[in-house]
């Protein structure tokens, strides 16, 4: 089962994942954010890995400052925590420099599947949702052995 | 660009601080996640990494590149709040 290793004391939780656009692959950190509804990813990879912003629609978000608007364009495939997701919409934003990460992995993604973390050890693992009593035992072992 | 040998992410990883690395991806663990790759660029600015995987991709580039910052992920002093809502 994938786990995935992050410092603990970091600001964020980053975590790796892989974008796939119409004219590139690139892998990037984006931080983890049960807070975000969407996936978001910077203007800088979004133009990178193939798309037109100006001709990509835009929707209006709510952030802990105010309305913006973001563009939205879709991946060919997103792969983040073992989990793959194809033709997934994400919001394109400016990221401020500062921010050393190229987006944030949100909710739409997050709940594909189970979550567990550890934040003493700065692991995060990610399982299937069971399907059956049998399947859940073999979950919780995976669990167990790997937090 | 500085190096061209395909080594192990975490050991290129070991030897910066407080920089982006530009790593052009080889090999994959068996979960899919890499962990060997060629180092194209080391830099303090995020803008010079971006102008170079563009003109990385003008030449042709199709490989997996992998953007990663090695250090803390904001400046000392800042804090971040982070989060967007929207409905599509």
């Amino acid at each position: 089962m994938p786990s995935v290793r992050f410092d603990p004391k970091a600001t964020f939780v980053r975590v790796p994942a892989r974008v796939v656009g119409p004219k590139g692959v690139e892998w990037l950190g984006l931080a983890l954010d049960t807070g975000s509804s969407r996936t978001v990813i910077s203007e800088h990879v979004a133009l990178r890995i193939g798309f037109n912003l100006l001709t990509a629609h835009s929707v209006r978000i709510a952030t802990a400052s105010g309305i913006v608007e973001a563009r939205v364009v879709t991946l060919r495939q997103i792969f983040a925590l073992g989990e793959t997701a194809d033709e997934f919409q994400v919001l394109v934003l400016p990221l401020p420099a500062q921010l050393r990460s190229d987006g944030l992995l949100g909710m739409d993604f997050l709940r594909r599947r189970n979550l567990f973390c550890n934040f003493g050890k700065g692991i995060l693992l990610t399982l299937p949702f069971a399907r059956n009593f049998l399947h859940r035992c073999q979950l919780v072992t995976h669990l167990f052995a790997a937090l | 660009m500085t190096e061209r040998k395909p080594e192990p992410i975490e050991e290129i990883r070991k030897r910066f601080k407080d920089e982006w690395l530009l790593i052009k991806v080889t090999k994959h663990d068996k979960n899919g996640f890499p962990i060997e790759g060629i180092l194209l660029l080391h830099t303090a600015d995020k803008q010079e990494l971006h102008e170079a995987i563009l003109n990385l991709r003008e030449q042709g580039e199709m490989g997996e590149l992998m953007s990663w910052f090695e250090g803390p992920l904001v400046p000392e002093g800042w804090e971040v709040i982070l989060s967007a809502f929207s409905s599509l």
